[in-house]
């Protein structure tokens, strides 16, 4: 028994140099280990058949040896299939810059909705709610009550678009027709942005468009100032442009705020230097606002000698216009998917 | 509006320090927009006065010349392309180094020696919109260069070799006003108005302006008859008669000033009613009295409303039919001017009228307003009239230019007494100005003293009591503009300066803003149909064209028109969005082999209430839709490209989309694909595979299915997920089942009977769904995987084999089905 033990152990480590691969391993292992005719396992069978005595010292031995084999083959094995390793890094060589196939198309939100939701998230951070009015809007909610009477030389200015057979009916020209829906249903104190679709009758080109999108605001509280206005606006510059902005107001007439202004940001191209952009001013026309006319006020059911607040309108379709250097209004709506899967 | 440093420096000394740059930001910043502020000589270094002494033809260009032009000093040969250039013309001559632009645009560009088609050219002979005096020598043809000799007062060689601007006296700044800026202020359409408010800038004097009181006429003079028939349309007319007039070319100065805000100059009299309307912004008009005048040589004037289709001949012969609407000047057999706009061609200053009849009147704005719009014809007078003139300006006007007149042509005598017809109130107040109500608009703490000081100096009359301003508004301010106290809060605060405010922020209470149920579902489903779904977000106009209409079959009656729309072919208010959505889809399939596009947006529904509109009535309905439409080349089934997507966002909301096929009466719809689309039992609208003919119609170039449903409908539907369901300890068992039936049989009744067939089947998907070969016509095979779970037990094999059999039995009884191996 000792001697097979012995000659079967050198046996072994005289193969184990010449294996190579992982199966003449396996095989190997079978030689030795193999459940019918493995010569360790034959060897092991024959346990049975040896003297009692004996069996302690045989077994100890038996079990030396088969840790001693288990062992070396443990080792070759991982030998070997770092070996292995060594090769897949060619035979599974990848190119990593193919896509997946078959490609997958992609969806696209509307640039517009993308800087509309941006827009509302900020304002809604700010506590403003996001309200909506109906786009074919009455001439009193339009134009009266915000203070543009029928003969209002400002209705001119409108380019409106109006419905056959009401006259009563006008497609809004602006989104502030909101101010007054939002004071009656909601009273003061208020905070609220409106963004939405506006139309104008104007012939389209490169830079007009018939129909766009406008972001006004409004803040109605009490003691509402000057002062306020270029405080908040510089605050909104700041979170709509993710940057520090200088702002100054300059007189501008509307007729549903009083006093109006003209609020400008300087340019951020030339640092307020003047360049093309801002044709050499130094500053960049954003937004019209003013402290909201007593008369939208009444007419929005609170009391001018209460209540004060000061609205804002965003030319948001500009604004995007701006961001992505878009140098035409018409591809908005022209629906070209080569335009929209940009954004 | 152009506005003179020069012309208002006679009514104010502004300080020395102001730049005109610097003049030009204050405007902007204190009253009104100046869009440029242009130095008149700014492109005039090194042009000179030259004189043409030779021109020949170049030998390689027909249309140049090469010239010899003397400029005192030296003479130089310059190649002309000019098409007026001849010899002993006096000529601009921009000599090497000066800056000139090209046709007038761009940037300037330095002149330098260049050869020409071969010959040496030292300098440019200039247009005059390449030296910047475009608007004050406007050119007649393309390739005019600006001729002097009739310009340059001396003709005299002296002259030659002077700097063109010392020549032309051009030593003023202009400053150009955007007009939409002063819409509202009628007081800034004149020089005088502009150096008041630069005067309350800058605390400087303002000059009065007191043109001298018009003398008794010599004699008795003429009989004016002036007879206003509607006091609305015209609250005052002022005339008188002036006669000796020498019509003549004016002087120079008069003719410098007019053209340095843009006017022509046309003869002196015509001149002096123009320069007072640009000083004072009050318009003017000159009637020849010969043409009015009886043999008497009276006058009888009438101020009416015209006739329908009454005939008027423009002072330019072109001619208008009137309306009741429109106001003109006539006398008893003519009209002699469309009034505040323009006069008539039968009664206009020629270089024979010796006798004239001044006009100084006030006119409805919004009766000129509509006039104007009315003929598109737009005068610098109805420019003005529409703002709402001052009537005191009337004399004032009046008497500036009748002392005027005494200068350009001296021998002029006024020849009848002053008519003055006025019917007019203004509401100049007080308005009583509680000061710290300013303070508390501005947000500054300004002493009353700068309240008052600022209000005096833009001509309000201030008395101080306590802390109140008893405020009496100025004439020219109280036609319209100021009425309330919230203008002098504007007066004062932009006359304060802005810039000088210190911002603040107003104090909130810190509450989350009320939520927007509709737009935040609608933020949701633009981000899930985009990234989740795959689908491309379109916007379309919401107006449509009768001939799309008509495609998809639907009658025009039913729709909202426009009025007046902007494109002839898109009158309608759309009642859908698919429409429009298939049009894109139909010009995107030229470019891309699969179309997948969503909308969100409004449509009018005139025969449905929708929300107030603030008097007693509602306007109509315009809810908020969704449509989606998918097509691409190859899809023969593109329905279920688009329900899937919609399902499994509708899924991301919580809801479950349930599709059954009702029948629509619809030529758009496909006979055999299309589906009510309803959610919680509620109908949200309709999905549909395109009707083959329609889809030919509209030039789809592949089978294209669009959904359109109600948002409006969904907002009240949406529920937040609450539930979840325990992971079960014990392993579930799949079994696939495939099997033949009737084509009619529907996915949706399969799949509720296989779970409903036993409490094991605990899922149930279809993975597979095949026709044609080896499929009898009118069959389908169909594929599920069946998942089997116990809630109390690990299941065996043969546990489920028992169900699995119920469940083919079910199958084969209830749908007819073929169990295939």
């Amino acid at each position: 028994m000792k001697e097979q033990l012995s000659s079967l152990k050198k046996e072994f480590e005289a193969q184990l140099k010449h294996v190579s691969s992982l199966l003449q391993l396996e095989a190997l292992e079978q030689t030795i280990f193999g459940r019918k005719a493995g010569a360790f396992t034959t060897l092991a069978k024959q346990m049975k058949d040896v003297a009692t005595e004996q069996k302690k010292a045989i077994g100890e031995m038996m079990n030396t040896v088969r840790l001693k084999i288990v062992k070396e083959l443990e080792e070759k094995r991982e030998a070997l299939q770092r070996e292995e390793m060594k090769k897949i890094a060619e035979t599974e060589s990848i190119d990593v810059t193919e896509p997946h196939l078959p490609k997958e198309a992609h969806g696209h939100m509307h640039p517009m909705s993308q800087v509309e939701i941006e827009l509302s998230e900020l304002f809604r951070s700010m506590g403003f709610m996001v309200l909506d009015g109906p786009e074919l809007e009455s001439d009193y909610f339009n134009f009266e009550a915000l203070n543009i009477p029928p003969s209002h030389p400002a209705r001119d200015s409108h380019d409106t678009f109006f419905i056959k057979d009401h006259p009563e009916w006008v497609m809004r020209t602006h989104t502030s027709p909101v101010q007054v829906r939002a004071m009656r249903q909601y009273g003061a104190p208020l905070r609220a942005v409106v963004p939405g679709r506006v139309f104008r009758n104007e012939s389209t080109d490169a830079s007009h468009e018939h129909t766009f999108t406008q972001l006004e605001g409004l803040v109605v509280d009490t003691d509402i100032s000057i002062a306020d206005i270029i405080g908040v606006m510089k605050g909104l510059l700041t979170g709509i442009l993710k940057r520090e902005v200088e702002v100054r107001l300059r007189p501008g007439y509307f007729p549903f705020v009083e006093p109006g202004f003209e609020l400008d940001m300087k340019c951020l191209v030339c640092d307020g230097k003047g360049c093309n952009v801002c044709k050499h001013t130094g500053w960049v026309e954003m937004m019209p606002c003013g402290l909201v006319h007593p008369e939208v006020l009444k007419a929005g059911g609170l009391d001018p000698d209460v209540y004060s607040g000061f609205a804002f309108g965003l030319g948001s379709m500009r604004l995007v216009m701006q961001k992505y250097g878009i140098e035409d209004i018409r591809h908005f709506q022209s629906g070209d998917l080569r335009f929209l899967k940009q954004f | 509006m152009l506005v003179s440093k020069n012309w208002i420096s006679q009514f104010n000394t502004i300080p020395k320090k102001i730049t005109p740059q610097q003049l030009g930001v204050d405007l902007t910043m204190h009253v009104v927009e100046v869009e440029d502020v242009i130095d008149e000589a700014r492109f005039l270094d090194n042009v000179v006065v030259g004189k043409v002494v030779e021109v020949k033809k170049h030998d390689n260009a027909d249309t140049l010349h090469v010239c010899t032009v003397d400029v005192r000093d030296e003479k130089l040969q310059v190649v002309c392309g000019g098409s007026n250039v001849r010899e002993g013309m006096f000529v601009a001559m921009g000599k090497l180094g000066a800056s000139v632009r090209w046709h007038g645009e761009g940037e300037p560009v330095v002149l330098t020696k260049a050869k020409i088609r071969g010959v040496e050219s030292f300098g440019m002979i200039c247009a005059s919109d390449e030296i910047g005096l475009g608007d004050m020598f406007p050119k007649q043809s393309e390739k005019e260069i600006l001729d002097l000799t009739d310009i340059i007062a001396s003709k005299s060689s002296d002259v030659v070799g002077k700097s063109l601007a010392e020549a032309l006296g051009l030593d003023d700044v202009i400053f150009d006003i955007d007009n939409k800026s002063m819409t509202h202020r009628p007081d800034l359409w004149g020089q005088y108005g502009m150096a008041r408010e630069i005067a309350a800038m800058y605390g400087v004097a303002l000059k009065p302006y007191e043109p001298k009181k018009i003398g008794k006429p010599a004699g008795t003079g003429r009989d004016l008859s002036i007879q206003v028939k509607d006091a609305k349309a015209c609250p005052r007319y002022m005339a008188v008669a002036i006669d000796n007039i020498e019509v003549a070319e004016s002087p120079a100065w008069l003719k410098k000033r007019l053209m340095s805000v843009g006017v022509q100059p046309r003869n002196n009299v015509v001149d002096v009613t123009n320069f007072v309307m640009f000083e004072l912004g009050q318009p003017l008009h000159a009637f020849d009295i010969k043409q009015l005048a009886n043999k008497k040589g009276d006058v009888e004037i009438v101020v009416r409303k015209a006739k329908d289709e009454e005939a008027y001949t423009s002072l330019d012969d072109k001619e208008y039919k009137l309306t009741k609407e429109d106001l003109v000047i006539a006398t008893k057999d003519k009209v002699v001017a469309l009034a505040g706009v323009k006069g008539s061609n039968n009664s206009g200053v020629t270089n024979e009228t010796t006798s004239i009849l001044l006009e100084s009147a006030n006119f409805h704005a919004v009766t000129i307003r509509r006039t104007v719009s009315r003929h598109g014809l737009r005068t610098d007078a109805s420019a003005r009239y529409e703002k709402s003139l001052d009537p005191h300006l009337c004399e004032l006007a009046l008497r500036r230019v009748v002392e005027l007149l005494k200068e350009v042509s001296p021998k002029s005598v006024v020849s009848s007494t002053i008519v003055d017809q006025s019917d007019f109130s203004l509401d100049q107040g007080p308005i009583a100005l509680d000061t710290e109500f300013v303070q508390r608009k501005m947000g500054v703490d300004l002493p009353a003293t700068e309240m008052v000081r600022i209000l005096t100096s833009l001509g309000f009359g201030v008395k101080e009591k306590k802390n109140t301003l008893s405020v009496t508004i100025p004439s020219w301010r109280a036609t319209k503009d100021i009425s309330i106290r919230e203008d002098l809060v504007e007066e004062i605060a932009r006359v304060y300066g802005y810039d000088n405010i210190v911002p603040t922020l107003p104090m909130f209470p810190i509450v989350p803003p009320k939520k927007n149920a509709l737009r935040e579902l609608e933020t949701r489903l633009r981000a899930l149909l985009a990234y989740e779904g795959r689908y491309t977000e379109v916007s379309n106009y919401s107006f449509i064209s009768p001939e799309l209409l008509e495609k998809v079959g639907e009658q025009t009656k039913d729709y909202l028109e426009l009025e007046n729309p902007i494109a002839k072919d898109r009158p309608y208010l759309r009642r859908h969005l698919r429409e429009n959505m298939l049009e894109m889809v139909e010009r995107n399939l030229h470019r891309f082999d699969t179309v997948n596009i969503f909308e969100i947006g409004k449509v009018f529904k005139k025969e449905l209430d929708g929300e107030k509109d603030g008097l007693k009535h509602v306007l109509p309905r315009q809810d908020t839709l969704l449509a989606m439409a998918h097509a691409a080349k190859g899809d023969e089934n593109p329905f279920l490209h688009v329900s899937t997507a919609f399902t499994t966002i509708m899924t991301r909301l919580g809801l479950v989309v349930e599709y059954t096929k009702k029948s629509l009466d619809d030529v758009l719809v496909h006979p055999g694909r299309f589906a009510e689309v309803s959610v919680a039992g509620k109908k949200i609208g309709h999905i549909a595979e395109v009707h083959p003919l329609t889809a030919e119609k509209l030039g789809l170039d592949a089978r294209t299915a669009i959904l359109e449903v109600n948002l409006s409908e969904i907002v009240s539907l949406l529920t937040e997920k609450t539930q979840y369901l325990p992971l079960s300890q014990y392993p579930s068992i799949e079994r696939d089942v495939a099997f033949v039936l009737d084509t009619e049989k529907q996915h949706e009744d399969i799949a509720a009977a296989l779970i409903k067939a036993d409490p094991l089947t605990v899922d149930v998907e279809l993975f597979d769904v095949f026709t044609g070969k080896n499929i009898p016509e009118g069959k389908k095979s169909m594929a599920y995987r069946i998942t089997y779970r116990s809630d109390e037990k690990t299941l065996e094999g043969k546990d489920v084999d028992v169900v699995h059999e119920k469940i083919v039995a079910m199958l084969k009884k209830k749908f007819g089905a073929e169990i295939r191996a």
